[in-house]
């Protein structure tokens, strides 16, 4: 096993092994303490179920008391009116999580922030109203005895006998968690929930992530709640109320959105506390209110950030931070870098003349009410050519880029890439052929490490993939290591190796365009389109990134649509160029002749500069 | 017979959502203490009535105005910092913010439920063969003025000129010479304030007590969604309708239906109509 096995390995243990390790200290302390630490690591479970949800997919949600009291009824249920064991009762309350999951999810991830909040704080009153009034098997508002769980016809009774048992199960049941959060599925939650337009662009479905996300963390916090009951003795729907959901809720934001871990930790400890400090039980809630506002206040990221920040700052002391090493390639070793990168398969390319046009646009329409954004544009790129569009503001030009790469849909007309149409392949599905983009506002994955935000840009991102890839990740298998290096050589190429695991948030805005381009190259496209690339750049960074568009241009053959208002960037890096204005093209031609066009200077300075 | 009872309901729901709606616009804000905030209106007339003795009229003024502070305190001193971030914890400190003030209630009180006097008695008064109290024509006709004089701030004044101008662009506001930080707490302290009245008006009829808090941020947050969530009129009407959708629930089905059909109402309208029923005329840019 290599040294990168090894710590992906440890990586995703490790959350399990400290819950089984905290149960198996709390073995030596006395049946109080034995009571405390099953609650809390329960608890933690619950954190690390809500870590998914609130502190990578950033979604309120006001539900999972409810998921708490599905899996605690779901458990007991069969084993009080069926005498179904243990073991298959809490398969089926998982289950029953599941689906619960499922049914919240999928009506409400149509909505996003306070709508979403809304839905789940509606799901949970319903669910408490059904359990009350279903008496004949719930037992109503004055609730349910609870057996002690028997497993293999053991009865785990004692407080100790209960701890192991929790322990144990609860160390299973975080672990997939851990697997998922930690590789590429958690990314692309972080994706999604940093920037939703870009996640699509690189094939991330928005709601189908959301929905799996649901669904996995209520059958966790299914499982926490069916785990627990039994150490309650008594469960009633009113300890599953509005107020249990809020105050789960705190345990992510309070231990922190950096990782697993602050769910875990969250959660672990701030169920202890009012357990250990009795005199303070009266107010804790007062507490927690407290400290989730001044933790989002003055640390967002939670008390687990204070840890990480510390370090970081020390790293920045000794030198040995990665600002140190930073270098610039030049641009010909750049795409060297890239190309040997093991290429990935593109399919748009098979079967076409190496002159045939790459991208064609026919007569394509799209209008808002009255007013025709994009009126019957039509445009031909040839493949590995480098061609501008140029044009006043509101000219329709990122309105013909989204409906070239597919965010908004053309009231008529048509779109061909490399021959085959495009327009009724929904976004998600574009990545893999051969097109990619990048945003007027540079839309980089603030919170994701460089690294990461371009490994997303390699695809295959359904929620399958995206699944199946974190358990590759989990193994640090071949195919994972294979996108690491693709990755890698791609920011090699843009000069921003050195700065791989930083956050992109931090880069400049110089280093976050050229992030995007690195996204944009790795899956090997034979189109970009680039949407203003240099606004907001310093003319000498405007001036390095010509060069290295013309070096990935020159190199790697990819083919170019430039959208920019600086017209002398335009000019130098362009063959062609295309005007639009007020929808339409009104010229096309070389760089020089379209400037010197008196239809582009009416467009652009009016009526009196073209008749001076 | 029960719509009477609905209406005047709908109207403190009217009231609630109000204030959601006056805060949403203005500062883009989606305020979950709003609920507490009702809740501290009540507390504040128990107040009033109950250890000042100074009777329930004053409550009217002195309440609102007590609220209103209150929330433009919520704005200044928790809020605008954490405004910074994202929608994500601005939302989420409302929340909290919200069980905060509960929680302060319950350990101040501790009692589950108080119960104020009905300002308003005297014999009902026949309108055909309607029976209606004058409670109800008091609370419905005094919600709905106060509403409308709420509306006509935001509408007319020279306040309400500056906190639409927030609403419509922030940026631009701040460069025409309003202050953001004013702007803000002001539109706070209206929210708050008509919050607050909700609270006098609904004291005596639904009791005081934590679950005030709640069934008051679901009432006007619902409310506020079927009338599109950034009209001030819409709120108004959603506010009756949701009322007289609640009490006719009560008194056709059942009263375990009445916390459902405002459910109902929510999901219906965010799935198939959320621009909401009376939605603001406005231009999009494209």
């Amino acid at each position: 096993m290599s040294s990168g096995s090894l710590r992906a390995a440890a990586r995703v243990l490790a959350p399990s092994a400290c819950l089984l390790a905290v149960a198996v200290i709390g073995l030596l302390f006395g049946t109080y303490w034995q009571y405390v630490v099953a609650i809390s690591i329960t608890a933690a479970v619950i954190g690390s179920a809500l870590a998914m949800l609130v502190a990578y997919a950033r979604c309120i949600t006001i539900a999972s008391g409810a998921m708490m009291a599905i899996g605690a009824y779901g458990a007991t249920v069969p084993v009080v009116h069926g005498n179904v064991p243990f073991l298959p009762a809490l398969g089926f309350a998982i289950l029953l999580g599941a689906i619960a999951g499922l049914v919240l999810a999928i009506p409400g991830v149509r909505f996003r922030s306070h709508n979403l909040a809304m839905v789940t704080l509606v799901f949970q009153a319903v669910v408490i109203i059904i359990l009350r009034e279903s008496k004949a098997l719930t037992g109503g508002a004055e609730g349910i005895n609870v057996p002690p769980p028997v497993v293999f016809g053991h009865a785990f009774a004692g407080d100790a006998e209960f701890l192991l048992l929790c322990g144990l199960l609860c160390a299973l049941a975080v672990l997939p968690m851990a697997v998922l959060l930690e590789g590429p599925f958690g990314k692309n939650l972080r994706a999604l929930a940093s920037n939703e337009n870009a996640a699509r662009a690189f094939g991330i479905d928005v709601s189908h992530h959301l929905v799996a996300a649901f669904t996995w963390s209520s059958a966790l916090i299914a499982f926490a709640g069916a785990i627990s009951a039994p150490r309650f003795r008594i469960i009633d729907p009113d300890s599953y109320g509005i107020l249990t959901s809020i105050f789960t809720l705190a345990y992510p934001i309070i231990g922190g959105m950096g990782s697993i871990w602050g769910g875990l930790v969250g959660g672990g400890v701030l169920r202890a506390i009012p357990e250990l400090l009795r005199p303070l039980a009266d107010y804790i809630e007062l507490i927690f209110c407290a400290l989730v506002v001044g933790t989002l206040a003055f640390f967002p990221e939670g008390a687990a950030s204070l840890i990480r920040t510390r370090r970081r700052s020390r790293r920045a002391q000794t030198g040995l931070g990665p600002r140190a090493e930073r270098g610039s390639l030049s641009a010909a070793s750049m795409a060297e870098a890239l190309k040997g990168a093991d290429p990935r398969p593109s399919r748009g390319g098979e079967g076409t003349s190496p002159d045939a046009p790459i991208l064609t646009i026919e007569s394509v329409s799209r209008s808002y009410g009255a007013m025709r954004a994009v009126a019957g544009v039509s445009l031909s790129v040839p493949a590995r050519s480098l061609h501008g569009l140029m044009g006043p503001n509101g000219a329709g030009k990122t309105t013909l880029f989204n409906i070239v790469s597919g965010f908004i849909s053309a009231d008529e007309g048509r779109v061909r890439l490399a021959g085959a149409p495009l327009d009724a392949i929904p976004i998600e599905r574009r990545i893999g052929l051969g097109m990619t983009r990048t945003f007027q506002h540079a839309a980089v994955f603030q919170r994701l490490s460089c690294l990461d935000n371009v490994m997303i840009a390699l695809g295959r991102n359904t929620v399958l993939q995206a699944t199946v890839r974190s358990i590759s990740a989990a193994l640090n298998s071949a195919a994972i290591r294979s996108e690491r290096r693709a990755a890698m050589a791609a920011l090699e190429a843009v000069g921003l190796v050195a700065r791989a695991a930083e956050a992109a948030g931090a880069l400049s805005l110089g280093d976050q365009r050229r992030l995007e381009i690195a996204r944009a190259i790795v899956s090997r496209p034979q189109l970009i389109l680039l949407d203003e690339p240099v606004s907001g750049l310093s003319k000498e960074e405007a001036q390095r990134l010509r060069e290295l568009l013309l070096a990935i241009n020159r190199e790697l053959g990819i083919a170019m649509v430039v959208i920019e208002h600086n017209i002398g960037f335009l000019v130098s890096l362009c063959d062609r160029i295309s005007v639009m204005s007020e929808g339409k093209i009104i010229a096309e031609g070389d760089a020089a002749s379209v400037v010197a066009d008196p239809r582009v200077r009416h467009a652009y300075f009016g009526e009196r500069e073209a008749a001076a | 017979m029960i719509i009477v009872g609905g209406l005047k309901f709908g109207a403190i729901y009217a009231l609630a959502a109000l204030g959601i709606v006056v805060i949403h616009k203005a500062t883009r804000t989606v305020n979950f203490a709003h609920g507490a905030f009702v809740l501290a209106g009540a507390w504040a007339t128990y107040g009033v009535v109950e250890v000042l003795k100074i009777g329930y009229w004053p409550a009217y003024v002195l309440v609102p105005i007590a609220t209103g502070l209150l929330a433009a305190a919520v704005e200044l001193v928790m809020l605008r910092p954490i405004r910074r971030a994202d929608m994500f914890a601005v939302i989420t400190s409302t929340i909290f913010i919200g069980i905060g003030l509960s929680e302060v209630y319950r350990l101040v009180q501790n009692t589950e439920m108080m119960g104020l006097p009905n300002p308003v008695s005297g014999p009902p008064i026949f309108i055909g063969d309607v029976i209606v109290t004058k409670e109800q024509i008091w609370v419905f006709a005094g919600a709905i003025l106060s509403g409308l004089v709420g509306l006509a701030i935001f509408g007319y004044a020279r306040l309400g000129r500056g906190l639409r101008a927030m609403a419509a662009n922030p940026r631009g506001a701040v460069l025409c010479g309003y202050s953001a930080d004013a702007m803000n707490a002001m539109a706070w302290f209206l929210g708050g304030a008509l919050a607050g009245l909700a609270g006098v008006f609904a004291a005596p009829s639904k009791g005081i007590s934590p679950d005030l808090a709640i069934s008051m941020i679901t009432a006007g947050f619902v409310a506020a969604v079927i009338g599109g969530f950034d009209s001030l009129r819409g709120a108004l009407l959603g506010g009756l309708i949701l009322g007289i959708a609640e009490t006719l629930a009560a008194g056709y089905v059942s009263s375990a239906m009445k916390n459902a059909v405002s459910f109902l109402l929510l999901f219906v309208v965010l799935l198939w109509r959320p621009q909401g029923l009376f939605p603001e005329a406005r231009i999009r840019d494209v």
